[in-house]
């Protein structure tokens, strides 16, 4: 609670959009205290459901009017701290905006509400010969507004785009509870592509109510594969070459020894426990082009010193495959109590460096590392284990971190590939960018943003203050 | 060694930056002088969007074409915004790469051109706009500030998406300096796969087909009118199917084309083989840039292409045609400007029939120059307009990038 919320403004609320959408008791508010990131906490000090884009802006009105900050919040699986509510004020939830409006496969577009849960599509979709494409390991939870504040990827987002790639139009409300329709079921409307720039906003920009989805027609066939190595190089030697052969498979994933014995003893899929690294990798497209393909990827993990490639025998081993890929983090707990991961980018040559780095950072601070990750996009999640009632340890893990993040921008990459930076990584923004970029992002933030009062304190470094500083690692899940 | 442009837009004189840097100081001194800006590529869509009015400085940016970092095997390249497209195609494919972006007057128009005006060509069905390319951009603001957004990873979200504000902003937000894009290998084989059409009916019955079949071509083309005599031969309209893939996945696409289409086909199929495609693949690319008395675009739900197509006929019989036809495009060509002017053909009626196609339409080129108004050649915007200003207001205060050309 921090700011001065009067009885007015609740009464206010109350009146536009109905008392049962509306929390003010501190015992309902604590759960929204936090998303993913669970380092630092806030409680709102109201929290509101509303139904329809009008009462949305019904609400954002009445905050201007009472001069309150307010955001907007998805699922809350977010793993930046997009939707910590800074300063308090009121959190806006988007979870009873739970319709597909309309699926046109002719047009290859659907239109959902932001509160439709990512999987909620897919399933509706099933049967239809299409699908829609980003499918991040947390689609059974994430709300598809929130996939488009984020921007989110997914493992098959390799091939086909992340989230923006997929996104034809949104209606948003804007910071003073205008409502807008920006893009549409066509492509190419006139103007700026401010779908473009709301898109991976992280909610700074305005409020997400209708999203219009590109649909991707399924492809004919699939061959997925486990590549299985005796080293991490080779495995990430492998990345590289079949990246650099020029060949995008549909997904390309890694897990390490660490995490693959996590897995089996979840999961009991059968995975080799003495190997140091398992590649996922899934080719689809043409029957009359897998087999090629499948070849050339076996050729290259054999020349890379494989010990051995499998293929998926059916349907259901390679869903068992991928349910082990998307629960991986789920299988965490059994390794340790606690444990934070980074979301660093490095060009997908420099996968062999950043790997080896990784390992001996860890080492050099004393910390148990281990990895699961997109890793045809050159998207690394190192995951660092740790007690979380060892003070010392914690210091530990978060030196650590900072410097694979470092390193990833040594290499010429970035601090976040999907996360976001919502308050976790503001400090890493001017490392990335400079005086003069961030005030351009200020600039964007202004048009749209003038008063601050839409999520504050997120994204960009405030001026003066130095960002945000992490002072523990969090315990939590991501891809 | 900048060619000059021969330019239709009222700039006093020109100058030709070597360097970023170079740019900068420009862009600076215009600022203070508070001289209007007219970025120029290779000059290859001049005329496109308004007339401009005020007389100010042509900055040609053909002086920036270096090639800054190639690391082929990252399937990643940046390069400075003045390389023309065929210097970009020709270094990508040294590499067995390439942007399938295809542009008309490749030899002229330059990258940060192509960018600005978001000109995405037939292929974006198979693989995505210029748009979906674009992972790292560095402009200069109207006050002549460097900023830049993205990076050099396929995968990146910290910040906000430059990229993609600058995609199409017709180089009214910030010159574009530098840009880094994403690749794709170079296709194996490539097929065209030909069908005569008897009627529009027969389009929609191909659009429905591919909705179900395997076949996956990169392009769908549509095309008819007297510009396309020599292709279409007797039929009243055609479409060109580009296949694109391994040779045993085009040799597959193309048997199936055969099998699955003969029905809606109104003569016999033609396919191209993979060693002529690119003389025919030539004119689908010009078409666009074809001269014409009037050039519009239009986007829709592809489900209205066929409505749409009849109602250009009932406007101007004699107009030429091609459509993008998968995504919704359509690019059409009157001989003649339309005798009740822009008002009457594109205002009154062409409009308002993509309107209700989910769409919109915007006039391209119209050398007769009358009747240039923002709501005819771009139309109403609804209530983005005022957000786009305002973003336009933010990066160039002064109004000097492209004053009096795009919607704002
Ligand atoms: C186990 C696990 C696995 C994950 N795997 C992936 C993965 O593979 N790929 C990936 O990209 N991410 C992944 N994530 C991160 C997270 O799931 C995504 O960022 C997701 O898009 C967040 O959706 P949400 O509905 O939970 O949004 P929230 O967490 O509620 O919100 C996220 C941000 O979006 C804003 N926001 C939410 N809704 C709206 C709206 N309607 N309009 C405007 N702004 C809005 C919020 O203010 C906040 O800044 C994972 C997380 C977990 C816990």
């Amino acid at each position: 609670m921090s700011v001065a919320i009067t009885p007015a403004l609740v009464n206010r609320l109350h009146q536009a959009i109905g008392s049962e959408n509306v929390l003010t008791a501190h015992s309902e508010l604590i759960v929204f205290e936090c998303d993913g990131f669970t380092i630092e906490k806030n409680c709102p000090d109201v929290v509101v459901f509303p139904q329809t884009a009008a009462q949305v802006s019904a609400v954002v009105k009445l905050c201007n009017e009472f001069d309150v900050p307010f955001l907007p919040r998805g699922a809350g699986t977010s793993l930046a701290g997009g939707c910590l509510p800074v300063g308090g004020g009121v959190m806006i939830v988007l979870t009873r905006m739970r319709e597909i409006l309309e699926i046109n496969l002719r047009d290859r577009y659907a239109v959902v509400e932001p509160g439709v849960v990512n999987v909620w599509l897919t399933n509706a979709l099933k049967g239809t010969g299409f699908h829609y494409a980003p499918d991040p390991s947390s689609q059974g939870a994430c709300t598809i507004g929130g996939n488009v504040a984020t921007n989110s990827g997914g493992p098959h987002t390799l091939k086909y785009g992340v989230t923006v790639n997929h996104v034809l139009g949104v209606e948003a409300v804007l910071a003073d509870g205008r409502i807008v329709e920006f893009g549409g079921p066509s492509e190419d409307a006139p103007g700026l592509d401010l779908v473009g720039a709301l898109v991976g906003s992280e909610g700074t920009l305005a409020i997400v109510t209708k999203v219009w989805c590109r649909l991707t027609r399924n492809p004919q066939g699939v061959r997925t594969m486990l590549g299985i190595f005796d080293s991490v190089d080779d495995a990430t030697t492998t990345i590289s070459e079949i990246i650099g052969a020029g060949i995008v498979p549909a997904a390309l994933e890694m897990m390490d020894q660490g995490i693959v014995q996590a897995v089996e003893e979840a999961f009991h899929f059968g995975f080799p426990l003495d190997a140091e690294a398992v590649l996922l990798i899934e080719v689809d497209g043409l029957e009359a082009g897998l087999d090629l393909q499948r070849e050339r990827i076996v050729e290259l993990c054999k020349q890379c010193g494989a010990r051995e490639v499998r293929l998926a025998a059916d349907a259901k081993e390679r869903q068992k495959l991928w349910k082990c890929r998307k629960q991986a983090f789920g299988a965490i707990g059994r390794l340790s109590p606690s444990y934070c991961t980074q979301d660093g980018v490095v060009p997908r040559t420099q996968l062999p460096h950043i790997l080896r780095r990784i390992r001996a950072i860890c080492a050099a601070h004393d910390v148990r590392v281990v990895n699961v990750f997109h890793a045809g996009d050159g998207n690394i999640h190192p995951i660092i284990l740790f007690d979380e009632r060892d003070a010392a340890q914690i210091k530990r893990v978060l030196a650590a971190s900072s410097e694979i993040l470092d390193e990833c921008l040594a290499c010429g990459g970035s601090v976040t590939g999907e996360h976001g930076i919502g308050v976790e990584k503001i400090a890493f923004m001017r490392k990335m960018f400079t005086p003069s970029d961030l005030a351009a992002m200020e600039r964007l933030r202004a048009a749209f943003n003038p008063h601050n009062r839409l999520s504050p304190d997120k994204l960009l470094p405030t001026a003066g203050a130095c960002g945000h500083e992490v002072k523990k690692p969090m315990r939590r899940a991501a891809v | 060694m900048a060619t000059s442009v021969s330019s239709s837009l009222p700039t006093t004189h020109s100058v030709t930056p070597a360097s970023q840097a170079e740019l900068v100081a420009e862009v600076r001194a215009a600022y203070d002088a508070s001289t209007p800006i007219y970025p120029l590529g290779g000059g290859a869509s001049l005329d496109y969007g308004l007339p401009a009015k005020q007389p100010g400085l042509g900055m040609e940016l053909t002086g920036l074409q270096r090639v800054v970092d190639f690391p082929a095997r990252d399937l990643t390249v940046t390069v400075e915004a003045g390389i023309t497209m065929q210097a970009l195609t020709d270094t990508l494919r040294v590499e067995g790469l390439r942007l399938p972006v295809d542009v008309p007057q490749a030899a002229q128009a330059t990258l940060g051109g192509v960018i600005a005006t978001a000109w995405s060509g037939p292929r974006r069905f198979g693989y995505g706009a210029i748009r979906d390319f674009v992972i790292g951009i560095i402009a200069v603001d109207g006050r002549g500030e460097v900023f830049h957004g993205g990076g050099r990873v396929v995968k990146n979200v910290a910040g906000y998406d430059f990229c993609k504000l600058l995609t199409g902003s017709l180089g009214t937000l910030g010159i574009i300096a530098q840009v880094t894009l994403k690749l794709r290998p170079l296709a194996e084989a490539t097929q065209i796969c030909v069908v005569p059409l008897a009627e529009l009916a027969s389009m929609d019955g191909l659009l429905d087909w591919l909705a179900t079949s395997d076949v996956t071509p990169s392009a769908v083309e549509v095309f008819s009118g007297p510009l396309w005599r020599e292709q279409l031969g007797h039929a009243p309209l055609a479409a060109a199917l580009l296949l694109e893939g391994t040779t045993s996945e085009v040799t597959w696409m193309a048997r199936t084309c055969a099998e699955e289409l003969r029905k809606l086909a109104s003569g016999s199929m033609r396919l191209i083989p993979s060693d002529d495609v690119s003389n025919d693949w030539q004119a689908f690319l010009e078409f666009p840039a074809a001269e014409a008395a009037l050039s519009l675009k239009a986007t829709m739900k592809p489900s209205c292409v066929a409505r749409f197509l009849h109602g250009v006929s009932e406007v101007e019989p004699a107009a030429s045609i091609q459509a993008h036809a998968a995504s919704g495009i359509v690019y059409v060509k009157f001989p003649q400007f339309p005798p009740g002017g822009l008002s009457r053909a594109v205002v009154g009626n062409l409009r308002p029939l993509a309107n209700e196609c989910g769409g919109h339409l915007v006039v391209l080129s119209n050398p007769s120059g009358q009747e240039m108004t923002p709501q005819s050649v771009w139309g109403s915007l609804g209530g983005q307009l005022a957000v786009m200003q305002q973003v336009k207001q933010q990066f160039d205060p002064r109004n000097l990038l492209n004053p009096g050309r795009f919607v704002y």
